[in-house]
């Protein structure tokens, strides 16, 4: 009997890895087989010459330089919001908040780190229409708009990696600098920040990984499929992850289909990378810290 | 609590203004939905039908889509992870125990929309031709591929809890001459229970919670779903679709109705899990 | 409690406690200058948290209440410690402390000598060279490591990184040296290091030193404390 059950359960957990493995690689497989061939010279730039795209003396109608160039003005914005914001956050969660309000604060940031991401693009929605309301005809889903619902997308990844790392400091090391006459915040800013900076830099890194990919937040807050690169903050834009979507039903013709599995396959590699920083980085730290 | 610095408060300040933020989205969401609350019409828009044209609101098909499709999600991965978990932590010959750990942590990182484009097109025909009828959009496409993506997020979480046992208890185990899977059967497994109920938990939040699975797969219409086999439209969907409708329709302020209901569903989650799992327990 | 002219630290009617627990009860002692003062006791007495209510280390660890007085004698005048014209990074320049294991700061050597400098608003680089240099010659130092002062302090020996965090500690010319069990990490060439430089040290600071090591009090201290049951016995 205890044979038996012994022996289902290996082959249970067996058979159980090898559907789950085989299941994503089918899924990854199609994307690299079918969108390997895409990647030629013309799927960023298409007929334009990469130069005058870059410098935006013409439009690029026919390629992915929109979307990326949309996704990298996006994500840039968000972390330029979101970090700041992420530090000073986790920063005054691990070393300041006591008692009562860390455990209302957190349990906020735990809230916020589970809403499904189409909620904070709906939040995002309605600051626009009460926006639009208040300037009306000036303000409407726009790249600001969606950098900002984005950036309160990722911020509980910032604030949780910021706050995990500075709780773990040693306390050798904590207690050094105030033995030395150090005030708080010259601790927090000459030691405990620098030891702990491979971890913050691997939730940055996971938080872009995030925002890269993240659909729900930016079609309900001014992603669109044809805008040319973002001309403005509160102008419309394209985004890959929203470009990949927006083909997946509405493609015209194989050609463009085969740039939809292209796109998709630059949008799996730059995240797998995201993640392989942010797994070496994480692991880095943790090393650093033994004695 | 001795005084803090100008820099200090303002540490201060912007922690209390994010987390204030949190609780604003519910209250926007409150004030955008309220002609409709306000109405007396919660009732039939939770319970009732989605027929616009006939000034009905109700979001009870998109509900019971987005429960329907998130369970049986669940139901499909928590053997899928519980069966990878045990391969990691015990069963797996050791050397390949931590390449299937990266291995799980890189499907994390897999975007969504791939997994829902790569789906489009390599599972949707195949479950047409299977069903034998209809376009092969349906809930259970969308539940089979909401399953593996949900898995790593159970996976990681069972780990954890497996591998909570004592360095010293699993050595008195393995001094016994205890095999693997005696060992996770019988010290790893009955203490794991707790991480692994905050698992599926965490696992059910994430599917209830996905928008673009439900959106590019699961066919989108707004009708009572009869099996998984029938086509339906989520509750994240369903803010998805509507989202081009004029600004001040009644349709247009229903899915902030649905937004309530999704961020209500999302913190009966986390409470949960904060119950079930110390914050040090969590992966 | 009458007071000698050469005391340094002075508690008058001290109680501490670490949560529920009472850790010290109505102690009323005086330290000398210019002397090795030892504590010792069972562990888990609280002789270390004894050591950090004299540079209020303990309120960045938490614990508490203190009640009566600790008193500091400077420029010839009795001082409250816990007073308002004595901020704490004051009276942690003026106290210096050295801990159980080594903890140099993740930098450079030169980097760990200037940072209590940089602390106490000391930017001069000459200044900062010159008195790094005393420091190290100090605790005997100087020698082995003059030609790697840019290199991480982390790769010293254990012996070699206590002595620099004791120099660490001389940078700000301290006026008392707490010392919670500097020499149990070392081995015992360098414990007897450190146990030298301690009696060259104590002529001029006043020195209190947490040990257990009963042969190491009998070599090198002046005055002799028990603590235990809550109260500090005065041995030697």
């Amino acid at each position: 009997m205890r044979k038996a059950l012994a022996g289902l359960t290996i082959a249970f957990s067996s058979a159980a890895t090898l559907l789950l493995f085989a299941a994503v690689l089918l899924f990854v497989g199609v994307i690299v087989f079918r969108g390997w061939p895409g990647l030629a010279p013309g799927l960023i730039f298409g007929d334009t010459r990469p130069l005058d795209a870059l410098l935006l003396r013409r439009q690029v109608f026919d390629g992915l330089f929109p979307a990326m160039a949309g996704t990298l003005a996006l994500v840039a914005l968000t972390m330029t919001l979101a970090v700041p914001a992420g530090l000073a956050t986790g920063i005054y969660l691990a070393e300041y908040a006591r008692g009562r309000g860390k455990a209302l604060l957190s349990l906020l940031f735990d809230i916020l780190a589970g809403l499904p991401s189409i909620v904070v693009g709906l939040a995002g929605l309605a600051l626009t229409i009460v926006l639009h309301r208040l300037f009306p005809g000036r303000i409407g889903p726009c790249l600001l708009i969606s950098a900002l619902a984005l950036a309160f997308l990722v911020l509980p990844y910032l604030v949780r990696s910021v706050q995990l790392a500075l709780e773990s400091v040693p306390r050798t090391l904590r207690l050094t600098a105030p033995a030395l006459g150090a005030d708080k915040l010259t601790t927090i800013r000459a030691v405990l920040l620098p030891a702990c900076l491979p971890e913050i830099a691997g939730g940055i890194i996971l938080a872009v990984g995030r925002a890269i990919e993240d659909t729900a937040v930016i079609m309900l807050t001014g992603a669109v499929a044809s805008a040319g690169v973002p001309r403005s903050l509160l102008a419309q834009y394209e985004a890959l992850p929203f470009y990949i979507y927006y083909i997946s039903g509405q493609y015209a013709d194989p050609e463009e289909l085969q740039r939809g599995f292209a796109a998709a396959l630059l949008l799996l590699a730059m995240c797998v990378v995201m993640l392989v920083a942010a797994q070496w980085l994480a692991r880095r730290g943790s090393l650093r810290r033994q004695p | 609590m001795s005084r803090l610095s100008p820099a200090e408060r303002a540490l201060q300040l912007t922690t209390v203004c994010c987390g204030l933020l949190v609780a604003a989205m519910l209250a926007l969401m409150l004030v955008l939905a309220w002609p409709l609350l306000h109405s007396g019409q919660l009732l039939s828009l939770i319970g009732g039908d989605w027929q616009p044209a006939a000034g009905r609101y109700g979001i009870a098909p998109m509900l019971v889509a987005s429960l329907l499709l998130a369970m049986v999600a669940v139901l499909l991965a928590v053997p899928l992870s519980l069966g990878t978990a045990f391969a990691a932590v015990a069963l797996a010959p050791p050397l390949l125990r931590s390449p299937l750990m990266l291995g799980v942590r890189l499907m994390s990182g897999i975007p969504t929309v791939i997994y829902g484009f790569a789906a489009v097109f390599a599972l949707v025909p195949l479950m047409r031709q299977w069903i034998g009828s209809g376009s092969g959009f349906t809930l259970l496409t969308a539940a089979l591929v909401l399953a593996v993506l949900i898995a790593p997020t159970m996976i990681v979480f069972f780990v954890g809890g497996l591998r909570a046992v004592p360095q010293s208890y699993s050595l008195a185990a393995d001094a016994l001459g205890c095999r693997p899977v005696d060992k996770l059967l019988y010290l790893l497994l009955p203490q794991a229970a707790p991480a692994i109920a905050a698992g599926i938990v965490m696992g059910l939040g994430r599917a209830l919670g996905d928008t673009m699975i439900g959106l590019m797969l699961a066919g989108n219409s707004a009708i009572m779903p009869e099996s998984m086999l029938s086509t339906g439209r989520t509750l994240t969907s369903h803010i998805a679709l509507v989202i081009a409708a004029d600004f001040s329709s009644m349709e247009f302020k229903s899915i902030f109705a649905c937004g309530i209901v999704l961020y209500l569903l999302t913190a009966a989650l986390v409470a949960i899990l904060r119950r079930a799992l110390p914050a040090t327990a969590r992966p | 409690m009458t007071t000698t002219m050469n005391g340094k630290i002075r508690t008058e009617s001290l109680s501490f406690s670490y949560g529920e627990r009472l850790l010290l009860e109505d102690i009323s002692v005086e330290f000398a200058d210019q002397a090795i003062t030892a504590i010792t006791g069972p562990s888990g007495t609280g002789k270390s948290t004894l050591l950090t209510v004299f540079n209020r280390l303990w309120e960045e660890i938490g614990g508490g209440p203190l009640h009566g007085q600790v008193l500091l004698r400077l420029e010839g005048r009795w001082q409250d410690i816990h007073a308002p014209e004595m901020p704490v990074s004051t009276l942690r320049r003026r106290v210096g402390m050295v801990f159980q294991t080594p903890n140099p700061l993740p930098m450079s050597l030169a980097a760990n000598l200037a940072f209590p400098l940089k602390l106490a608003g000391i930017d001069d680089k000459e200044e900062i060279a010159a008195r790094s240099r005393e420091a190290l010659r100090r605790v005997h130092l100087l020698a082995e490591v003059e030609d790697r002062l840019v290199s991480d302090a982390r790769l010293l020996s254990g012996g070699q990184q206590q002595r620099l965090c004791l120099a660490r500690a001389l940078m700000l010319r301290p006026e008392v040296l707490l010392l919670d069990e500097p020499t149990s990490s070392l081995d015992p060439k360098a414990c007897a290091g450190i146990e030298e430089l301690l009696l060259e040290l104590k002529e001029s600071c006043a020195i209190v030193l947490v040990s257990h090591y009963q042969d190491q009090i009998s070599r090198i201290a002046d005055q002799v404390y028990l603590l235990g049951e809550r109260t500090l016995l005065r041995q030697r």
